[in-house]
Formats: C-alpha cells, sequence, structure tokens
C-alpha cells in the first residue's frame, strides 16, 4: 500500500446550501479518477473533517466529468449568518479535502 | 444562412461584484447579453435591512454605480441586460434606474420589473390556505412569531424574464429569480423556447441545458480562472480577469470563452470547477423551470480559451417551488487579536484563559462562545492538523479569535469592552485590529420550504425612460 495525498490527483471546489456543503472533487486524469472512486469514501470524507460535519455525508459519482460530489449535511454550523465559523459558507471545505491521503494498492 | 448564436456573459456573480470585466466585454461588443447575478442565499437578509430603514431601499444598491457607467455604455450598443438586482424592490430599483438614466439623457430605455415572488405579507394567508411551510428538511412546523421574520421569497423561474425580453425590455430588474433562470430566459426568449404547457423531451433537454449555461456562468470570474484549484498555480494575470461569455446554440449548446484580452483562463478545469459548484445530486439539478440531468453531459476544449458544452438532460419542472424564510436569531460578536515572537502561542493560551475568567465573573449571557488561533486551527478547528511544539514556540505571529453567540445586544457591548483591557494587562505585545470584527452583527438564519407554484403572482411591468 502507498499513500496519495489528493491534492496530488485531484482539485475541488466547495460552497454552501444554507447547512449544507457540497465539495465537488474533480480528478486530474481518468487513472486518477478510479482511485478517487475506489478509495475516496464518505465515511473517509466524514471522519476526516473531525467533528466539523455532524450530519450525513452523501457521495455522488459523475462519471462524464471525472468528478465525485459529496454533500455535507449539517456541516456549516447553521449555515450562512447563522454560523460562528470564520468559514462560514465551507469555501474552505475543499481545501481541507484536498488535505486527505487515501491509501492506496501499489 | 449561418445559425443564430446567442452571447451572453456572466457580468456579475454577486452584489458587490467589481463592474469592470462587464464594461470590457461591452467596449468590445462581444455579448448580446450581460446577465447579473446579485443575491446569494442570504443577500435577500442584508438587503432586508436597508428596506427597514428606507422603504424605497431594498435593492442591491450597486446597480446606482452600473447605471451611471455600465448600462448606457451596453444599451449604446445594443446589449440588453437581465439581472436580479430588484432584490426585495424591484419597482423602486427600476424606478431609480429611470431616474439616473433619465439625467444622463437616455429617453426610450425600456426598464422592466419583476414581482411576485416576495411572499411576506401572504404568509398569514398561506397559512389560512393549509400551506404549512414545513421545513423542506426536517419536517418540522413553521410557527415562528411574525416579527421575527426577515423576508420571504419564493425562487420564481425564467418566465417572467422571457416576457419582460419578448415586450421588449433594455433591462430586467428581477428579484429573486433563481440564478440560472435569469439566462434560460433570455434563451427562451431568444429561440422561443416553451417554458409553460407540456414541452416535448427535445425541448426539456433543450431547457436543461439553457439552466447549466446559466449555472456555469452565474459566478462571474469563478468559471474563468478565478477561485481555481483546478488551474493552481494560476499562471494567468487575476488582477483584470475576463468574466465568461457564453455562445449559445438553439439546440443549447455552448461554447465557454472569455476576453482574451483580458487575464484568466477558460479551460474543461475551469468550466468543471464551476459546474460542482453548489450542486448536490447531479442527476437531479433542481430547478423551477426543469430538473436537470447533469451526468451525460459532454464537455471538451475545442480551442484556447474555448470549451463546447452539451448533452445535459431534462425533466418535468418541480410541482413546487422553494421558498426561503429568513428569520431573526439574535445576535453574533467576534474580535481578533494578535500576538508576536517569542512565545506566540502561550501568548495565545494565556490570553484565551483571561477572556474566559473576564466573562465569567460578568452578568453576560453568552450562549455559546467559540476560541481559535488564527494561523493554526482558525478556519478548520478541530479538523486542522495539530502543529509541532517546536512549530508553535518559532510562529513568527499568531491570531485569537472570539467569537460568541448572544440573545440581547447589551451582552455583545460588554463582553466585548471587558476584554479592552488586556491590551494593557494581558500577555506582552497584544495587537488589537481596529476595524476588524463586529460586535452585535445580526444572526439571521434560513427556513427553506416548498410551496404550490399556483399561489405566485408573477408580474412583468415596464416603464420608459
Amino acid at each position: 500500500m502507498k499513500k496519495i495525498r489528493l491534492m496530488d490527483i485531484a482539485s475541488a471546489r466547495s460552497g454552501d446550501k444554507n447547512d449544507v456543503c457540497n465539495i465537488g472533487v474533480m480528478a486530474h486524469t481518468p487513472q486518477d479518477y478510479a482511485l478517487l472512486k475506489k478509495y475516496l469514501t464518505a465515511e473517509l470524507v466524514k471522519r476526516h473533517f473531525n467533528g466539523l460535519i455532524k450530519g450525513e455525508v452523501v457521495r455522488y459519482e459523475w462519471d462524464c466529468i471525472e468528478a465525485l460530489n459529496f454533500i455535507c449535511h449539517e456541516a456549516l454550523d447553521g449555515g450562512g449568518s447563522s454560523s460562528m465559523r470564520m468559514d462560514n459558507l465551507g469555501k474552505n471545505f475543499s481545501s481541507h479535502l484536498l488535505r486527505l491521503e487515501i491509501e492506496v494498492a501499489d | 444562412m449561418e445559425e443564430k448564436v446567442v452571447r451572453i456573459a456572466g457580468a456579475q456573480g454577486f452584489y458587490g461584484d467589481s463592474p469592470l470585466a462587464a464594461m470590457h466585454i461591452v467596449q468590445e461588443k462581444a455579448a448580446d447579453y450581460l446577465m447579473h447575478d446579485a443575491l446569494a442565499e442570504l443577500t435577500l437578509s442584508i438587503l432586508q435591512k436597508d428596506r427597514q430603514k428606507d422603504p424605497t431601499l431594498g435593492y442591491a444598491r450597486d446597480i446606482e454605480l452600473l447605471a451611471r457607467t455600465l448600462y448606457p455604455a451596453a444599451f449604446s450598443s445594443g446589449i440588453r441586460i437581465v439581472s436580479n438586482s430588484g432584490g426585495l424592490n424591484p419597482p423602486s430599483a427600476a424606478a431609480r434606474v429611470a431616474e439616473i438614466l433619465r439625467k444622463q439623457g437616455l429617453t426610450g430605455i425600456k426598464i422592466a420589473y419583476i414581482t411576485g415572488d416576495d411572499l411576506l405579507s401572504r404568509i398569514p394567508e398561506l397559512h389560512k390556505q393549509g400551506i404549512y411551510l414545513n421545513h423542506l428538511d426536517t419536517g418540522e412546523p413553521f410557527s415562528t412569531a411574525a416579527n421575527q421574520i426577515t423576508h420571504a421569497n419564493v425562487y420564481i423561474g425564467a418566465r417572467s424574464v422571457k416576457e419582460a425580453l419578448d415586450r421588449g425590455a433594455d433591462i430586467i430588474l428581477a428579484g429573486r429569480v433563481a440564478d440560472p433562470c435569469l439566462t434560460l430566459g433570455i434563451l427562451a426568449h431568444a429561440f422561443n423556447w416553451p417554458l409553460e404547457g407540456q414541452p416535448s423531451q427535445q425541448d426539456l433537454d433543450k431547457l436543461a441545458c439553457g439552466i447549466t449555461v446559466g449555472h456555469v456562468i452565474e459566478c462571474g470570474g469563478q468559471a474563468s480562472g478565478g477561485n481555481s484549484y483546478a488551474e493552481w498555480p494560476m499562471d494567468y494575470p487575476i488582477h483584470n480577469l475576463a468574466y465568461p461569455i457564453a455562445h449559445v446554440r438553439e439546440d443549447g449548446s455552448a461554447i465557454f470563452t472569455r476576453l482574451k484580452s483580458q487575464g484568466g483562463k477558460v479551460s474543461r478545469n475551469t468550466i468543471r470547477e464551476q459546474l460542482v459548484y453548489e450542486i448536490h445530486d447531479p442527476a437531479n439539478y433542481i430547478t423551477p423551470d426543469v430538473i436537470v440531468d447533469l451526468t451525460h453531459i459532454e464537455l471538451k476544449e475545442t480551442g484556447p480559451d474555448e470549451v463546447f458544452f452539451s448533452g445535459a438532460k431534462g425533466k418535468p419542472r418541480p410541482e413546487k417551488l422553494k421558498l426561503a424564510i429568513g428569520l431573526f436569531g439574535g445576535y453574533i460578536s467576534e474580535q481578533f487579536f494578535f500576538f508576536s515572537w517569542p512565545y506566540a502561542y502561550e501568548k495565545c493560551l494565556k490570553f484565551i484563559d483571561a477572556v474566559k475568567k473576564i466573562w465569567e465573573n460578568l452578568p453576560l449571557q453568552i450562549e455559546r462562545a467559540d476560541f481559535a488561533i488564527v494561523g493554526v486551527n482558525g478556519i478548520h478547528q478541530g479538523a486542522a492538523p495539530t502543529p509541532s511544539r517546536q512549530w508553535l514556540n518559532e510562529a513568527n505571529e499568531l491570531g485569537v479569535r472570539v467569537a460568541i453567540r448572544h440573545a440581547d445586544e447589551r451582552t455583545g457591548r460588554m463582553a466585548m469592552s471587558a476584554i479592552t483591557c488586556l491590551g494593557l494587562n494581558g500577555p506582552p505585545g497584544l495587537n488589537s485590529m481596529p476595524g476588524w470584527g463586529k460586535t452585535n452583527r445580526v444572526k439571521l438564519s434560513l427556513w427553506p420550504t416548498l410551496v404550490p407554484r399556483e399561489i405566485v403572482e408573477e408580474k412583468v411591468e415596464i416603464i420608459e425612460t
């Protein structure tokens, strides 16, 4: 097994809808997309955010643009102007996710 | 005869966005329509504060600048403008723009405004009709006292935008038209796409493509190389970023591009990146006019700064529309403080401890207090990795952010003024930042719900300068 940091195989953009944050993760290449699909699970994403996401994380596969879309519920401390966070709109959820390392088969 | 192509520019991504990119597009006559999306989810709550102070306000006030600069230039080139900058008060927005245009001697300009999305005064009536406004996600019944409601606007579709353009409007100032429906309205007008009745599958697919085009350009520079990880390290100028322009054909396919004279980049990556933005299920992107399946689209680069798009699939529009009700929910106060080497981290900890003890000894009604160290865990809180002791001890500067939530303004004022003494009494070298942070920022929350589309009474009015 070897470790790969998401930043090296993908880009990401995140945004808000009320208290829900979505993180779109786009693979650099089709091979990278295969790795994302296999290893980047909703559970792993939720764990990586270590308590910031209170609710469920749902993963959607978006093959035609080699992207995964993660919908994170109860992720923004109430969302918008209810949130006490500095990142109240979740714009930096993408950044944090790109720091995640996945363990893949050699 | 050459096939008709409609050129729409994403001229504005939010209330307060720079008008310079749009100015360049107008000067180069590079679009037939400018689409201005001024309304983010919470913008109406901000506009409500204006309207409370002055009933003739409540629209995006940057239209006053645009009416003096951008709009006249656009009209003289035959470019039409579609916006939702009317916010909570489209009639006032139209009257104000008319006044500014007339002052410049511009006559014969048709200004359309769209009303009907504002349901604030109709909530009791809806209740009587048995429309209970249960929370969209939790199903909870709506039972908030009326004085806590800041606004209630339903996301309406493209119908009135199309009607206004059909009737010859030079500029449209709508309220809560859903972002991508501004673009769909332009395309429905230009190609006479059917928005009502029972569209065929082919027509639904065109509407779906129109929505997709609108979605891509609705955030301005975010589709043309701004805010981009996909193109990081962004090896192109961003100070003069060109905003996206869509060249759309009757079948709904489009080429996304930008002005080559300015900075930025349009690539498959930048378009993909904007496609995923604030989308949930990509097979069911719900809008007032059509439900869009984005999972079979084609996206390919056809030249430098040119990306071809086609293939969105449409499903019949939803029977209900989304209503967002803004609710007042107390206040948030926050402030920032900074310390330098040596011991910056330990100074921060000592400072936080002192703040806590000062607040404990005062009669404050703090509902929640958050403390973070800027430079370590300000943005990602508990999810941030923990730096080593050595890194923390050698950090050249770190900051403290304190934030509290409270129901009364007195608590905000007292809590924040009570800790200013730490400038002299606290750890050495405190830098507080005048003008940073805010005391008693109003906390607003959104209550999303669904209403039957039949109850919405949309209307287009046109005034002429």
